[in-house]
């Protein structure tokens, strides 16, 4: 029986064993609940966005199957009406969607007009609030009436019969709260819900609605499929959904890789405390090897004590987790505000799920970090105690072993990263196994290090530290590697959004090369401006030069195109950077026809300079060879120019959104003459060049701000762990301490050696670090980015990261070594000699 | 549908324009709670007979508050397998008055259309209700030729003389595709001249006209069962903007086509009392095309068996007609007993069967038992 399992007596030595060592048990407690704490939090934020993304997307969809939509954004309403009138038509509603500002406060809201006769069994959630009203007939028949749910009522500070003045586009219109109480979820808070007729009339969409919801089975989509116009798109729930999340779930997707980032420290610190104790219990085990425990009962007791310490860590590291998620998911509720639509912070729920998951990772991560450590020591021979020599023996003839692996680890996670498929989950999973190899490699290089070092002609407490380095190796080299990986991961991430910063900032710099644009408020694709400002606005006195754009979102299938139609002065077309171009005068061919497509749409369209795009118009598809692939982070649906006269021909519509006007004379000269001339016109907005870089790179910064955040989290978490694994380390060599203040080493001195030591580690790592944190970085822009958004950037690098990664691994090495170093010189050396 | 079924209702009742019987079924309302006529509704009322003008009387009349084309019928296949059909559009007057002209989807009107077939066979009833604002060409009417349509629902007359009319409609399992000639029956019309009072105060009535005995063919559709028809259609046109009285609880009404050729209409307006009142009419129209007019006095009805449906609301089913002036000594049973409206409007509507002194067919409608 004892043979098979764990007895109680060996629990008890192992429990003995952590209680002498508590500290050194607390600190991989620490280890633990600081990466499970973070995956959860990181979890919980994720779900609380992606809930109130597909809360939102469900709420608007109700029990549709699927969602008609126009290829050119829009659908003639005459479609509804045949479909409506056509035997067998299967259920359906009439939507009319579109954004609108409430005067006086920031942001958008989303008004949705709906037919309640039709809306039936489809979004009982949005027809119940008509109900409430108690009256369909003003419903219908009085313009401007509109419900909204309690949470937006509040929000907006609005009741039943207040009226609720609001600009379509800069037009003001003036809504009527009829009724409030459309389904509370979190996502309605900013969702008005009127008439469609009401709806058509404040967006002015004649003779037009936005789509058409549909109850579809296989026979209804057959029935449909031979009576849809060339315009009109099917879209399944699936498809739109996935357009929906399709960008968050980018944005989902790096901060989860951070996460799991945190989690690898964690497991790091978890193996190096598990590590360390084995290490120092090497006698006690061989003696109970010696008493007939056989090695499977000693691997049992380590990995018992790992689940333990596991169970632990992950309980209180879920609290604070929960405690941690509710931060972040403010932050993740900004992100997305700033992104998509306003989303409330207290979004926060706790979901089984992403528990689990921290569970799963928490003990999973330390039983897999005790594994190897609990191999090792049921391989300790029975009565032989190793001795120190010789256990670091052995794990310098690891060393070879390990590097090697590490050597390997690094092309094929590269490898992983850029080439294989699997889209950015292959990017990350390469990611990881760079990262895994550049830690197997670190001991290796400390090794090598303390080569260099006893080279030097150093002398006294600095020569025994750089000794010291490679004496416990088996000790330092884990920490080491976990504090190169905390630091690398830092670097590598600062570096990236350095990069991308930089690149957006270059970029928009040069897109924004006008003086002044005009643009309507609403700046969607509705938003167009009034013929007179177009016609006008070149003409005015400052002006030099003028830039047209027409955007337009175009559906082809489930792919989204934004095609801007550009009527560029000469100044405007030095705004692009070309990835790729066909040979030849470019804009000649852009104004015969040709259009230029930006990267991340070349990506995803696998086309290339000289192939044929297809777009959808409205006579049907119609191919436009492409001249060039442009540089472009605007979106990473991709973006295609095409010269406004060919766009005119093909779409018969001469709406121009932007106006982009040049001056010899400044902008502030073009501001006023534009301000003057045209103050009567509402709804306008003419903004600097310079005013829209530095709010466009405001708003960067403040979707970052969650990355920033959970960098500085996972260095945290590396802290933490690096002063755990580094006080342990130290606290554990009371008794060569002993010896060495017995052999005359002074206290002075002896703190000396401490912390020199340490820091040697902190400094050794955070220079190791730097090299994989650029790796890593590299991988970040080069492969992920790429493969997340189809943008490609070039790799800025900065001082900052570098140097910050090199005061913080010192910073953390020497703070953690202050205790020991205290706590060494303070003793009295005779009795730690005495207690063996 | 349900909060839906609860707007209508609302709709229906809030604004007292509780529709007055012969045709109107919305009687789930609270009628009978006080609602009276409201004369400052703003909709025209129906005061005085009128001269009627053809073909635009088919069309719509927007002044009143409701109006209906109700067809009902009793059709058969060569081997006499038995169906009876009812189609029904209603128009709904929000408001009364042109809608604002901000948007081409808005608008006063609304429609309500009921399909049932009534397969005497099996005795099973299938129905099925549908709406639709009257806007961008979702539902509407017109006059010359008549066109009325909900959707796919439609009533479809021919230029010139308006005859032959086809229906058209199918919701999913059944569908109904007919052709109704114009017969040798004459337009009958209801009441003084069209006028057909439904209760004391002034304007409590409507105009009513109606096509009694047309002759039908076509097809009608159950499940993937289609079944060639013909027999006779009742077709009632009815609009106004009255309502029942406080103490009407609703009516009960009759169309039959006697078999010795001649027509009869007869609606029993019944008091809470249960009592029929004394603005109960009917007509009797002979195989000539002569009318002539039935009062209370001359028509005793009685009820000789009730049917229960699944609320425990007891429906009468089957009747006894006594017309002594004409000789008619009728039974009129249904032709099954479950011909539930179970809709916005909970209502019987179903085909009867007539014996007695003359035997024919027709149908029933049972209106103010559910609420």
């Amino acid at each position: 029986m004892i043979r098979r399992t764990v007895s109680p007596l060996l629990l008890r030595a192992g429990l003995r064993h952590h209680i002498r060592h508590r500290w050194q048990a607390l600190l991989a407690l620490v280890g633990v609940m600081m990466g499970v704490a973070v995956v959860i939090a990181v979890d919980l934020a994720n779900a609380a966005a992606s809930a109130s993304f597909a809360q939102s997307a469900s709420q608007l969809r109700g029990a549709a199957t699927h969602r008609l939509i126009g290829s050119q954004g829009y659908l003639p309403q005459a479609l509804y009406t045949d479909l409506f009138t056509t035997p067998g038509h299967p259920p359906m509603a009439p939507v009319i969607s579109t954004r609108v500002r409430v005067e006086g406060l920031p942001g958008r809201f989303r008004l949705i007009g709906i037919d309640p006769l039709a809306e039936g069994s489809m979004r009982r959630d949005l027809s119940s609030a008509i109900s409430g009203t108690d009256d369909l007939r003003i419903w219908l028949s009085r313009p401007g009436v509109a419900a909204l749910s309690t949470s937006a009522a509040d929000h907006l500070g609005v009741t039943i019969g207040d009226s609720l003045p609001i600009r379509h586009q800069g037009n003001p219109y003036r809504l009527e709260i009829l009724a409030i109480g459309v389904d509370d979820s979190l996502a309605s808070r900013d969702l008005l819900v009127t008439d469609i007729a009401t709806a058509q009339a404040l967006s002015g969409m004649r003779e037009t609605i936005s789509h058409i919801d549909l109850i579809l089975d296989a026979a209804a989509e057959a029935w449909l499929a031979g009576r849809l116009p060339a315009s009109a798109r099917l879209l399944s729930v699936n498809e739109q959904t996935q357009g929906i999340v399709g960008l968050s779930a980018a944005f989902e997707l790096n901060l989860t890789a951070m996460s799991l980032l945190a989690m690898l420290v964690g497991a790091f610190l978890i193996f190096n405390a598990l590590s360390l104790s084995i290490v120092q219990r090497r006698n006690l085990l061989g003696r109970l090897r010696a008493l007939g425990v056989t090695g499977a009962q000693i691997h049992h007791l380590i990995v018992a004590e790992a689940m333990a310490l596991g169970i632990v860590g992950t309980l209180l590291g879920s609290l604070l987790g929960i405690a941690l998620g509710q931060g972040l998911t403010t932050l993740v509720a900004a992100t997305v505000s700033e992104l998509y639509y306003d989303v409330p912070a207290d979004a926060l729920q706790l979901n089984a799920w992403s528990l689990a998951k921290g569970a799963l990772l928490g003990l999973g991560g330390t039983v897999l970090a005790a594994w190897f450590p609990a191999t090792q020591a049921a391989r300790t021979a029975p009565l032989t105690t190793l001795s120190r020599a010789a256990l670091e023996q052995s794990t310098r003839h690891r060393l070879p072993r390990l590097g090697i692996a590490g050597a390997v680890m690094m092309p094929a996670g590269l490898l992983l990263a850029f080439v294989a498929p699997g889209g950015v989950i292959a990017g990350f999973a390469g990611l990881f196994v760079v990262l895994l190899g550049a830690a197997l490699l670190t001991p290796l290089a400390l090794h090598l290090v303390h080569g260099a070092l006893d080279r030097l002609p150093i002398r006294g407490v600095w020569r025994m530290a750089a000794r010291d380095l490679d004496r416990h190796l088996s000790r330092l080299g884990t920490a080491g590697a976990a504090l190169m990986v905390a630091l690398a991961a830092s670097v590598g991430v600062a570096v990236m959004v350095e990069s991308m910063r930089s690149a957006v900032g270059e970029w928009l710099g040069d897109l924004l090369s006008a003086d002044l644009y005009i643009a309507s408020e609403a700046f969607d694709d509705a938003a167009t401006l009034p013929q007179s400002i177009v016609t006008q606005a070149p003409h005015l006195a400052p002006v030099s030069a003028a830039s047209y754009y027409r955007n337009r979102t175009l559906h082809d299938g489930n792919r989204r195109i934004t095609l801007v139609a550009a009527d560029l002065a000469a100044q405007s077309r030095t705004g692009f950077d070309f990835v790729a171009q066909i040979d030849g005068d470019l804009w000649q061919r852009f104004a015969s026809g040709e259009v230029l497509i930006s990267e991340p749409f070349a990506r995803r369209s696998k086309l290339n300079p000289g192939d044929v795009l297809h777009l959808p118009t409205p006579a049907g598809d119609a191919g436009f060879p492409v001249a060039a692939v442009f540089r472009d982070y605007a979106s990473e649906h991709g973006r295609v120019f095409i010269a406004r006269p060919h766009y005119l021909a093909h779409w018969s519509d001469t709406a121009v959104n932007t106006v982009a006007l040049f001056s010899d004379q400044g902008a502030a000269a073009l501001l006023q003459a534009v301000s003057a001339q045209f103050a009567t016109e509402d709804g306008l907005v003419f903004t600097a060049a310079r005013a829209i870089y530095d709010e466009s790179m405001a708003v960067f910064d403040r979707t970052f701000r969650i990355t920033e955040a959970l960098r500085l989290l996972s260095l945290l978490v590396a802290f933490v762990g690096i002063l755990s694994a580094l006080m342990a380390v130290q606290l554990e060599r009371r008794k060569e301490f002993a010896v060495l203040r017995a052999l005359g080493l002074t206290r002075w001195q002896l703190s000396q050696l401490i912390v020199v030591e340490s820091a040697l580690i902190g400094v050794l790592a955070a220079l190791l670090a730097i090299p994989a944190g650029l790796l890593m970085a590299w991988v970040l822009t080069a492969a992920i980015q790429l493969r997340a958004f189809g943008w490609s950037m070039p790799f800025v690098l900065g001082a900052t990261p570098l140097w910050s990664a090199l005061a913080l691994g010192t910073g953390a090495a020497v703070l953690a070594a202050l205790y020991p170093a205290w706590r060494a010189s303070m003793h009295d050396p005779a009795p730690q000699l005495r207690e063996d | 549908m349900l909060r839906l079924c609860l707007l209508l209702i609302v709709v229906l009742c809030a604004c007292d324009r509780e529709a007055p019987p012969g045709r109107d079924t919305a009687q789930t309302v609270p009628i009978g709670q006080g609602m009276g006529i409201d004369p400052d509704s703003g909709f025209a009322r129906a005061t005085l007979p009128r001269a009627f003008e053809f073909p635009a009387d088919h069309g719509a009349h927007p002044a009143y508050a409701t109006e209906w084309w109700y067809f009902t019928g009793n059709l058969h296949t060569d081997d006499d397998a038995r169906f009876g059909y009812q189609l029904t559009l209603f128009r709904i007057g929000l408001v009364p008055g042109a809608a604002a002209d901000d948007s081409d989807w808005r608008t006063s009107q609304i429609y309500m259309g009921h399909l049932a077939i009534s397969d005497i066979g099996q005795g099973l009833h299938h129905s099925r209700e549908r709406f639709s604002r009257a806007a961008v060409g979702l539902a509407g009417a017109q006059s010359d030729p008549l066109r009325v349509w909900l959707g796919p629902w439609s009533i479809d007359g021919t230029p010139g003389g308006t005859f032959p009319i086809r229906l058209k409609a199918e919701d999913n399992d059944i569908a109904i595709a007919l052709t109704l000639e114009r017969g040798d029956r004459p337009r009958v019309l209801q009441g003084e001249q069209g006028l057909s009072r439904k209760g004391a105060a002034p304007g409590n009535a409507s105009y009513y006209y109606s096509h009694t005995r047309l002759p039908t063919r076509g097809e009608i559709r159950i499940a993937d069962r289609h079944y060639r028809i013909s027999g006779n259609s009742w077709f009632d046109r009815e609009w106004s903007s009255s309502a029942l009285a406080a103490d009407q609880a609703g009516w009960d009404w009759f169309s039959l086509h006697l078999d010795d050729g001649r027509d009869l209409m007869f609606y029993r307006m019944r008091g809470k009392d249960g009592v029929a009142q004394r603005f109960s009419s009917g007509v009797l129209v002979d195989a000539e095309g002569t009318t002539h007019a039935l009062s209370l006095d001359g028509v005793k009805s009685e009820p000789t068996r009730t049917w229960q449906d699944e609320n425990g609301v007891a429906y009468p089913v089957a009747w006894n007609l006594s017309i002594p002036q004409h000789a008619l000594e009728l039974h009129i049973e249904a032709a099954f007993d479950d011909q539930v409206m179970r809709h916005t409007v909970r209502y019987w509507e179903g085909a009867v069967v007539v014996s007695g002194s003359h035997s024919g067919t027709g149908y029933l409608e049972l209106s103010g038992y559910a609420n």
